[in-house]
């Protein structure tokens, strides 16, 4: 038996007033919830930003830009903890020190996935773990779609940043439109797998996530500008530094590719691309793999 | 009546000297017994000496014949005695003079018709002969080649028995084989691969380049088929090319392991490419009676692992110390051995088990399988590679020549690293060190001292890249290749920063997240 008062872990029955409003009237709502930290907040408006476990360089930029723009304007973000998106989004918001908060398909003393030990460790502070399931409940797959249906019912918007067409985000996306939640997803590349998921929801009438404003706007939130700090730095590049930044995406290039956009030479290009990661502009993200960044 | 020859006894690499001895004697029964802790092909081979001897029209009388090999507490192996045994048993029955063995020194195979036939290890017995003195060598004829790159010494190919007694009684002269290693090196060689051929990959390119320059362990990153096994077998051409004091070494190594061909010699620098499947014994070097294994076999040329993590980890981790120390040390139960291992290992692996990782809309693979597959290859194996580069896939355009930087030739990039070798060779005059890559922690300061505006680069690197105190080292010596590839004396900020894009796989690159 799990002692729960030494783990600070606390069960509220959904007749609490502490109970989230929001969860009370979703349909087959949860009897009580497990949890260690504290609830969202009932007059803040929150976003479940959900995606694939296993996502690309482009799902795992967005999911990190998204969660940076959407918390940094006060909004709280709901995810699964899981490895991929949801952990990346979370663990975004949480290095910005705004509340996240996890909802698990196992017991909120329970560490899964183990790469994501350090969130789970931080995400009490200003958030919360949060299951329906008692403590000590190891991850068991038939758990996890109905974890979903509470992390779309904990949100007020449900954002999915990578997808692939059949998947578990597409049960959370089925439960937020049973709850009449609004529905956004960021549009990807036609022919990536993991973007036909988002790019069918847009075409099934999702709304489309070009910018984190749309998710703002959709929360009736006036959105600032948000990237100016990054524009000033680029103003600040040299000129070649410049060039190369601006041949940078958020799919990876190799240095041959970078090389035969800007006929640079591979030592010229490696001393440059050290420069822009120094300067926090790109990342390394296989061996000799780049991304732009901010 | 009692007589003698020398011979020469191989364990490993080493050799030393043996005396044949035979007596002939008249009290007792007939029997030719054969003594002097011999191993059974050694034991065999008086029913070789006998036929031989039969069939080139020698008579063994009917006397009490006893053969001694000594000293005769060294095990004895191989079948390199037969002729030796032969000359001396000859002397004892009067055929060949007495003074015809004298300073002399025999090692061959006989085949029941008295032929003489090539045997292994020829080269460290030539070798060994010399150093004792001696000033002649009977071999057989299809080894003479090998045996006359040694010089102060006369090497006397044979053919077979006849041959041998005729020469030994002076009835018939034979021309003592003098090989000309200069000759054999200087010859003009076309390369198998050439970088010409290779289209793209400038990175890869480069990487390469820096590697061999300085003698850096290299480990190649990309997608199947992107090329990364045909840049290995481009390594040799740009290899500076061989001296004579290297050609001898690597032959040596050849001869023992009887690989060494009708050439007589390895004039090219070896290249070799075990498959994944190969054990640790055949890595290393073993066997009862110690032969070498790959890592010797590149001696002084490339050792090539294609598909690095499918190696068995037991098999990559005997790597350590080979790279470490130069050489590897093989203990058998009849005593130890030493080959050289002195190579540049040039490894070359998938991304991940599909190939396709990072690019998440091929790669089938989960994040922990992701991580399971790197990890075969363990840390301290990582710490012994300086430099690693990624091939990326080619496209159409760069393939029909369209774009992309047509392929510089190797004969242009050889030129760049027999440079810097040269700067290396001179900078470490004197201190035992050959090239960069075998800077140690301790030689750092004074080979590779930078100024402070490198030095605050390196610790920006340091602090925001989570380098360790080793991929701190590595990118010093790297960076120091770097330089002399430029002709520069001191390591400037764009050699570091070269250097960094070189560095090592890095766990956290790895793991989906930045």
């Amino acid at each position: 038996m799990v002692n729960i008062d030494i783990e600070e872990i606390r069960f509220v029955p959904a007749f609490y007033d502490e109970f989230p409003e929001r969860l009370r009237n979703i349909p087959n709502p949860p009897k009580g919830l497990y949890i260690k930290g504290r609830f969202p907040d009932e007059s803040r408006p929150s976003v479940a930003i959900v995606g694939s476990r296993d996502c690309s360089q482009y799902g795992a930029g967005m999911a990190k830009y998204y969660a940076e723009v959407l918390s940094k304007a006060g909004v709280q973000i709901i995810s699964g903890l899981a490895r991929g998106v949801d952990g990346i989004a979370q663990k975004t918001a949480l290095d910005a020190g705004h509340p996240t908060f996890g909802v698990l398909g196992c017991g909120v003393d329970v560490v899964y996935p183990k790469s994501n030990r350090e969130i789970f460790e931080r995400i009490t502070e200003k958030g919360a773990l949060i299951s329906e399931f008692p403590p000590g409940t190891p991850a068991i797959a038939r758990q996890f779609p109905s974890r979903n249906r509470i992390i779309a019912g904990l949100a007020d918007v449900l954002l999915v940043v990578e997808a692939k067409v059949k998947s578990g985000t597409g049960i959370t996306v089925r439960n937020a439109l049973e709850q009449g939640k609004d529905v956004y997803a960021i549009p990807g590349r036609v022919t990536d797998p993991l973007s036909a998921g988002c790019n069918k929801l847009i075409a099934d009438g999702a709304g489309a996530a070009l910018t984190p404003d749309d998710v703002l706007l959709a929360l009736g939130i006036e959105p600032s500008g948000s990237r100016k700090n990054a524009a000033a730095q680029i103003s600040k590049l040299a000129r070649r530094e410049k060039m190369l930044y601006s041949v940078l995406d958020l799919y990876p290039r190799t240095l041959d590719e970078l090389s035969n956009m800007t006929g640079l030479t591979a030592a010229e290009l490696l001393g440059i691309l050290l420069q822009l990661e120094l300067k926090g502009l790109a990342a390394e993200t296989g061996k000799n793999n780049y991304i732009r960044k901010s | 009546m009692f007589s003698s020859i020398n011979s020469v006894a191989l364990f490993g690499m080493d050799a030393r000297m043996v005396t044949a001895e035979t007596d002939l004697s008249t009290g007792g029964l007939p029997v030719f017994e054969m003594v002097g802790f011999l191993g059974s092909e050694v034991k065999e081979s008086k029913e070789r000496i006998r036929t031989a001897m039969k069939n080139s029209g020698y008579l063994i009388p009917p006397k009490r014949i006893t053969v001694n090999l000594s000293p005769a507490d060294l095990r004895k192996s191989g079948s390199s005695f037969d002729l030796a045994v032969a000359i001396s048993l000859l002397c004892a029955m009067g055929v060949i003079p007495e003074e015809a063995s004298s300073a002399t020194v025999a090692a061959g195979e006989l085949s029941l018709s008295g032929e003489v036939k090539p045997v292994s290890g020829i080269l460290p017995m030539v070798f060994e002969a010399r150093k004792n003195g001696f000033k002649r060598f009977i071999l057989p004829a299809a080894n003479a080649a090998e045996g006359g790159a040694v010089e102060g010494i006369e090497v006397v190919g044979v053919h077979d028995l006849e041959e041998t007694v005729a020469y030994l009684s002076g009835s018939k002269t034979i021309e003592p084989t003098s090989i000309s290693l200069e000759a054999i090196l200087n010859e003009e060689r076309i390369p198998e691969a050439d970088f010409r051929d290779v289209s793209g990959q400038i990175g890869a390119r480069r990487g390469l380049e820096v590697a061999v320059a300085g003698m850096h362990n290299i480990l190649m990153i990309g997608p199947p088929g992107s090329g990364k096994s045909m840049m290995a077998k481009c390594l040799p051409s740009i290899l500076p090319p061989l001296s004579a004091d290297e050609c001898l070494e690597i032959s040596k190594v050849y001869s023992v392991a009887g690989l060494l061909g009708a050439e007589g010699l390895v004039t090219e620098r070896p290249f070799v490419s075990p498959h994944h499947t190969i054990s640790p014994q055949a890595l290393a070097g073993g066997g009862n009676i110690p032969r070498p294994g790959a890592v010797s076999l590149a001696h002084r040329g490339v050792l090539f692992l294609d598909e690095f993590p499918e190696f068995q980890r037991q098999t990559l981790e005997i790597l350590r110390q080979p790279i470490e120390d130069h050489e590897v040390h093989i203990q058998r139960t009849q005593g130890s051995c030493t080959f050289p291992t002195d190579f540049l290992l040039c490894a070359a692996m998938n991304p991940c088990k599909c190939g396709y990782y990072p690019d998440r809309n091929r790669c089938s693979c989960s994040g922990p399988e992701i991580q399971r597959y790197l990890s075969k290859i363990s840390g301290p194996l990582l710490d012994r590679i300086d430099i690693s580069v990624e091939t990326s896939e080619i496209g159409f355009s760069e393939l029909s020549g369209k774009t992309g930087s047509a392929g510089e030739s190797s004969e242009k990039i050889r030129e760049r690293v027999v440079d810097a070798a040269e700067i290396q060779r001179k900078r470490f005059e004197g201190t035992g060190l050959r090239f960069n890559s075998d800077i140690g922690v301790r030689e750092l300061k004074r080979f590779c001292a930078i100024g402070p505006e490198e030095e605050e680069l390196m610790k920006t690197v340091f602090e925001t890249m989570g380098l360790s105190a080793r991929g701190y080292h590595r990118i010093l010596k790297t960076s120091r290749t770097i330089a002399d590839l430029a002709h520069s004396d001191t390591i400037k900020q764009e050699h570091i920063a070269e250097a960094i894009g070189y560095r090592g796989i890095d766990r956290r690159y790895w793991n989906g997240e930045y």
